[in-house]
């Protein structure tokens, strides 16, 4: 057993070595959901400054491993697995009769069904969970509103929070989300708001807010040529 | 089946696991071990048994195999704790002893144990004593407070057990106390302590650690939220505990299933199609090792009335 600072990010977050950024992100999630503050299945177990640490590693094993970069150079730093993991510890010989007590307190025997494998879900009432799931964003094509938003409740965050960190109201952000064009302020707010709306749910900006200007752009332009025909 | 506090549902999920599990052809007996409240075989329709484990505690009987009883469902039999001595319902040390030997030797495929609420050491060692000990909680504050609570005493009670030296014990013990001198809060800081003290006592603490596993079933689960409480418990017990608690499954709240409780019959023979009874029926062939899919039939894939079903599996 290791405490939470001996643990590589991996293993922090409870994900294989190759895990794909959707896994990243469901375990991101999860770890989110669990450590919160005053979360149901954390708080009588772990002191809130526990917590707070928890979430801080937490937090940076997710910034780097989501980098493809720092993802990289860091793989290159840990040593190589040796760890195991999920359902490798149960054909990880559990030989309770080696155990001391073990023979008296009954032996466990090996099984396959093993970890939790959270693709392998439990489904139905699973759908309600991997609703929003099911958007594996490879941040390829246009972003609009919906996508926007999908990936906000993919990783996991209220409008209050993006609200919070980037000082830009909840109205504009819903607006953002639903695309109500009209009702958003110039164009030069809206780049900067898109911008810290994506850095704070971690996508990048540099592809984000090109491909949603352009539909702000495009909309306006068909609302101003609407509006001039009208007139004429 | 254990979980700490009272009324979260374990009687009905046992009585549900073993029907299920005899139906999928296992040889089964569950025990009723909750002396003091025992209503298990209501819930699987079994008149007040005569024959009880009441009668092995007050030593009117040697034999565990004889309180078995049958029960309306094939290969599904009871020990009942009925009729259980009000003045004196828990055995002696000795007779738990020779009780918790006694529930190894029964003849069955499984063995299930009912455990009554508490932490109490007589409750604990039937957790201890399985191959399996699984965790009954309910998504709220109480009851995941108390499965923590029943987890740690269970956790603690083992590893004073696997400890040999009386000063190694000692530690655990002062452990248990969460506010001892020590300051030591978590099962890290008794390991820590207890390498220091003697490491062959370290690498028995962590040996016997990596067969400590707890498993978890979340039962009246209404929301999303409350099915992923099942993952977040287990990632708890991982980072605070270090140990593997697999979530098994989970259970839908269902007024049916409070029905069902009410005319004495498992629901998972009265409403064998009913959400709650697939939940259950996935929980055995989950503990049985089987795919989950051919037990109701591809019905998984119809979706569930109440429940959104997109998502794409």
């Amino acid at each position: 057993m290791r405490g939470i600072d001996e643990l590589d990010y991996y293993e922090l977050l409870e994900v294989a070595r190759n895990a794909t950024g959707a896994e990243l992100d469901r375990a991101y999630r999860t770890a989110h959901d669990t450590y919160a503050n005053g979360s149901l299945a954390m708080y009588s177990v772990f002191e809130s400054r526990d917590a707070t640490e928890i979430r801080s590693r937490f937090d940076e094993a997710y910034r780097v491993l989501s980098d493809a970069e720092l993802r990289e150079a860091y793989d290159a730093e840990i040593p190589a697995e040796t760890k195991r993991t999920g359902s490798d510890a149960f054909r990880d010989v559990v030989d309770a009769a080696s155990v001391p007590g073990g023979a008296e307190m009954g032996h466990y025997e090996q099984r396959e069904l093993a970890g939790f494998d959270p693709v392998e879900q439990l489904s139905p009432l699973d759908a309600a969970v991997e609703e929003y799931d099911a958007l594996e964003d490879d941040g390829s094509g246009e972003f609009d509103g919906v996508r926007l938003r999908r990936n906000r409740l993919f990783r996991g965050y209220e409008l209050e929070q993006i609200a919070d960190v980037t000082k830009v109201s909840r109205t504009h952000l819903r607006n953002i989300e639903e695309e109500n064009f009209g009702e958003l302020p110039a164009d030069v707010y809206v780049r900067g708001f898109v911008t810290a709306y994506a850095q704070t749910i971690g996508l990048d900006p540099r592809v984000v807010v090109p491909s949603y200007m352009a539909r702000v752009q495009g909309s306006r332009s068909t609302a101003a040529r609407g509006g001039f025909l009208a007139r004429r | 089946m254990g979980g700490g506090k009272g009324g979260v549902g374990k009687t009905f999920v046992t009585a549900n696991l073993a029907t299920s599990l005899a139906r999928l052809g296992k040889r089964v007996i569950v025990v009723d071990v909750d002396l003091e409240g025992a209503n298990l075989h209501t819930c699987l329709g079994v008149p007040t048994p005569q024959r009880s484990l009441a009668d092995f505690v007050s030593e009117r009987v040697e034999d565990l195999a004889k309180l078995v009883v049958d029960t309306p469902v094939p290969n599904l039999q009871l020990i009942g704790a009925t009729h259980g001595n009000l003045a004196d319902a828990q055995p002696s040390h000795l007779r738990r002893v020779r009780l918790l030997r006694g529930l190894r030797q029964l003849d069955a495929d499984i063995v299930m144990l009912d455990l009554g609420a508490g932490s109490h050491a007589s409750v604990l060692d039937y957790f201890l004593v399985s191959d399996d000990g699984i965790l009954v909680l309910q998504p709220e504050p109480t009851s995941v407070e108390n499965a923590y609570t029943f987890l740690r005493a269970a956790f603690y009670r083992r590893m004073r057990l696997a400890m040999v030296g009386h000063g190694v014990r000692q530690l655990v013990t002062m452990a248990m106390d969460q506010r001892n001198e020590r300051g030591i809060r978590t099962p890290l800081d008794l390991l820590r302590e207890i390498e220091a003290a003697d490491t062959a006592e370290g690498h028995r603490f962590v040996e016997t650690m990596r067969v400590f596993r707890p498993r978890i079933i979340v039962n009246g689960v209404r929301t999303a939220e409350d099915v992923k409480l099942g993952f977040s418990v287990s990632s708890v017990c991982k980072k605070y505990f270090g140990v593997e608690a697999e979530y098994l499954g989970y259970v839908n709240f269902d007024d049916e299933a409070r029905q069902s409780v009410s005319m004495r019959r498992p629901i998972v023979d009265l409403r064998p199609d009913a959400d709650v009874s697939i939940y259950l029926q996935r929980i055995a062939r989950k503990l049985l090792g089987l795919p989950s899919t051919s037990a109701a039939g591809g019905r998984q894939d119809a979706g569930v009335p109440g429940y959104p079903s997109g998502g794409k599996r």
